[in-house]
């Protein structure tokens, strides 16, 4: 019976998330290949005659019919059939009626020849996309620059979230000030921290006047460059690290309070030092936080794009994140193929997947040995 | 307390739709209205500008703005359930082949030449309006634009000698990029290569080199154009480049001296001259010219009828009216997009427009001017071609590729494109029987 009361949350699962990831996901393993049956007389509802017809087949125009359909508006539209001569896929010749919509003529009244263009879409099964995917020159330096941040990131922001939620325990004067300037990441958006940190960076940027006004550097430096992906990726793990530190901070902090002061007090009645205390007392207790963390941070690291796109332009260094909306996007610089970035999400997912099952397993054989 | 504060936010979001919906059915009231839905202006500040110039049309109108993709969505919709709410469509070329291949759009051949004998509409777009058909007119050419070339006038002094602003050649544009980073240390040239870098490529580096965009694609030429992208003009090119989406920012910042773009992108510059927000002054000219001609690509924006427009007199009369050269004047002076018709009066342009109209003009005007129109019958595959021209860039130039075996697998690529939807040689190509072939 009480199954029942987790019935609403399954269904809204299923429907709003189960449900379009999986149909999002196909994309990925399936194409839509049209193919072309003739109809017997020139109407919508005729029967189709047998023998299918590849797109971009050429065909002879023997005879056609135009038909007249009358508009809401009080026009009319012209619709043309036309009776056609056709090689079917397997080479064999059929003669039958098409639709304007399927053909593509110069002339409607003229024409003698006219190319099949649209048709029937018959759902496939390929692994073309993924080889697309796969075959893509951006592919490797993606999933590289992608696993390279995470290695770089995750460590970096790991040690500077404990130090500062260690900080903010302690108490010191204005702790609570330090919380605020801890989380002013936490309301800006990545793009806006891209932005922060190009500008920075940027050849009339902050770093270059300062230096150039210190008399360091004679003429701006030019960080940003694509020659130079090591400038790119500092500028990247900077600008990562300063976004979304605060997010492990805190839950690093409630982790903090959840640890009994009884221990660290007997600890340091025991005279360990605060390096001993911290090694041996808090950071087991903080294990299960650090692993929602790790989860957490790790799988939004393979979202990150916007800060690459603001700082890099995208183009010279690419991440997973960033190949998907490149393929995705319907824009003038776009490539407008929804399969294939549906290729990279699931690659992404798969990926985010076996890390965290991974993270997950390590985590609880520890416990287990040690407890 | 939450219960209440979650109260006052439900009866917040009802009131805002509330208003919404009450707005909704004023627009709908006038039977009479043309609704007008456009790819183009959806920029706030630009379709208020667009509102205010139809605003003097007699009729009243529903001007829209909208996307490409929930465009063709909304209209392949309306042609399914055959009733509608739009009347006119203003897109671009590229827009068209969707609505062309689900048979959507009205024939305009007889409005077309009446129009085109009042106004004198320019041929290329009138044929370009039909879309690879001899008789069926599927849209009207409303607008056009182009990409030119901007300076500061600082750079002006580094202009190699002899060198003609206005007949500039790829190899001169090098060569000033060279005297600028050797005056003054810095690279000064730009190109928007995170914007609209593909349309370089397309329109203006491949036809100057080889005169063609498809079928010389892996040719002597190419091979020779590429290597001079590599070796001369990209390392006289400002690095950050790569990170430039809109040239009228470097420009205004002055990182940048001299910069090709979209003649949108490049007008806010102009604008902030003219209107004194900066004390840079800034000249516009044709983009340069190569061994095989002075490439350029014109971007044209088309006016179509569908087959489920309530209102179809209404539309035909609006679209009459937006081709008058009062309003086309208007339109490039205050939305930067240029005329398709004759007997505009360009004396009354402000001065910011003016300046990139004369460089539009001398760019099409020129005598080796080799117009390279966006691709034509690609359909919704038309971003697979962005990515090969893309690549070609990105693969030799910045991953240090072999030219010619980058140029043969793209050019693969393309060939299979081509093959695979069939579309037919466009110009500066020659026409094809059938399919376009990569030689």
């Amino acid at each position: 019976m009480p199954y029942l009361l987790v019935l609403p949350t399954l269904l809204y699962l299923a429907i709003f998330f189960a449900y379009p990831m999986v149909s999002a996901l196909q994309l990925a393993v399936q194409a839509d290949v049209r193919y072309l049956n003739l109809r017997a007389e020139p109407d919508v509802t005729a029967e189709r005659l047998p023998g299918t017809i590849a797109m971009q087949t050429v065909v002879d125009i023997i005879d056609r019919e135009r038909g007249e359909e009358e508009l809401a508006s009080g026009r009319t539209r012209p619709i043309f059939w036309y009776l056609v001569e056709a090689q079917t896929v397997d080479e064999e010749t059929v003669t039958g009626w098409v639709n304007q919509r399927n053909i593509f003529v110069e002339s409607r009244t003229e024409s003698v020849t006219g190319r099949i263009n649209d048709g029937e879409p018959v759902t496939e099964w390929t692994t073309r996309h993924i080889r697309t995917m796969v075959n893509d020159f951006r592919f490797n330096s993606a999933l590289r620059n992608t696993m390279l941040m995470i290695v770089i990131i995750l460590p970096i922001q790991f040690v500077v979230a404990i130090i500062m939620a260690l900080v903010l325990q302690a108490q010191p004067r204005g702790s609570t000030m330090f919380l605020y300037i801890f989380a002013i990441p936490l309301g800006i958006s990545d793009l806006a921290a891209g932005l922060v940190w190009y500008s920075l960076f940027t050849q009339r940027g902050f770093i270059n006047s300062f230096l150039v006004q210190m008399g360091i550097l004679d003429s701006p430096f030019i960080f940003i460059a694509s020659g130079q992906l090591g400038w790119i990726l500092l500028a990247i793990v900077l600008a990562e690290v300063w976004r979304a530190t605060s997010i492990v901070m805190v839950i690093v902090v409630s982790g903090l309070q959840a640890i009994p002061r009884d221990y660290l007090e007997s600890g340091q009645v025991f005279g360990a030092t605060l390096w001993q205390r911290i090694r041996y007392i808090v950071l087991p207790l903080l294990r299960p936080s650090l692993q929602v963390a790790l989860i957490l941070r790790t799988i939004l690291a393979f979202q990150v794009f916007a800060v690459v796109i603001a700082i890099s332009g995208g183009d010279v260094f690419t991440v997973l994140a960033n190949e998907t909306f490149r393929w995705y996007d319907r824009g003038d610089g776009g490539y407008n193929n929804p399969n294939v970035a549906a290729a990279y999400a699931g690659l992404i997912m798969i990926i985010s997947l076996a890390i965290s099952f991974f993270y997950l397993r390590a985590i609880r054989s520890q416990e287990e040995t040690t407890g | 307390m939450l219960h209440k504060k979650l109260r006052l936010l439900l009866v917040l979001a009802l009131m805002v739709t509330g208003v919404f919906a009450v707005q909704a059915q004023d627009d709908e009231d006038d039977p009479d209205a043309v609704t007008f839905q456009s790819t183009q202006f959806n920029i706030v500040e630009e379709s208020e500008i667009a509102r205010e110039i139809l605003s003097a049309f007699e009729g009243a109108i529903n001007f829209v703005t909208t996307e490409e993709g929930p465009l063709i969505d909304i209209l392949i919709a309306e042609g399914q359930s055959g009733s509608g709410s739009t009347d006119l469509v203003g897109a671009l070329h590229g827009t068209f082949p969707s609505l062309v291949r689900n048979d959507l759009l009205f024939d305009l051949t007889e409005l077309t030449a009446e129009l085109d004998e009042m106004y004198n509409i320019a041929d290329a777009f009138i044929e370009l309006g039909l879309m690879g058909t001899t008789d069926y007119q599927y849209y009207v050419p409303w607008m056009q634009a182009t990409y030119v070339m901007a300076a500061n006038v600082e750079a002006l002094e580094y202009l190699p000698e002899g060198a003609d602003l206005n007949a500039l050649t790829w190899d001169e544009l090098a060569e000033w990029g060279v005297n600028m980073a050797e005056a003054d240390g810095e690279n000064r040239l730009g190109l928007p290569v995170a914007g609209l870098f593909n349309r370089f490529m397309q329109g203006y580096l491949f036809p100057s080199f080889t005169g063609g965009m498809v079928t010389e694609f892996r040719s002597e030429a190419a091979v020779e154009m590429m290597e001079f992208m590599r070796d001369v003009l990209w390392p006289v090119v400002n690095q950050e480049s790569i990170n430039y989406a809109f040239m009228n920012e470097p420009l205004l910042s002055g990182e940048v001296w001299v910069a090709f773009d979209h003649v949108a992108r490049l007008g806010p510059a102009f604008a902030a001259m003219v209107d004194g927000d900066t004390d840079k002054e800034f000249v516009a000219f044709p983009a340069p010219a190569g061994p095989a001609g002075r490439g350029f690509m014109p971007v044209v924006v088309g006016l179509g009828i569908p087959f489920t427009a309530p209102n179809p007199d209404g539309a035909e009369e609006l679209l009459a009216y937006m081709l008058s050269p009062e309003v086309q004047l208007q339109v490039l002076s205050e939305l930067n997009f240029f005329p398709v018709v004759d007997g505009v009066d360009f004396d009354a342009l402000p001065e910011n427009v003016a300046l990139i109209a004369a460089a539009v003009s001398a760019q099409s005007a020129a005598e080796d001017a080799l117009p390279a129109l966006l691709p034509v019958g690609l359909g919704d595959r038309g971003g697979e071609i962005n990515q090969i021209f893309n690549n070609v860039f990105s693969r030799i130039v910045q991953g240090g590729e072999d030219i010619q075996a980058v140029l043969d697998s793209e050019g693969e690529n393309l060939s299979n494109l081509l093959s695979e939807t069939g579309a037919a040689c466009w110009p500066p190509d020659a026409p094809s029987e059938g399919a376009c072939e990569v030689n």
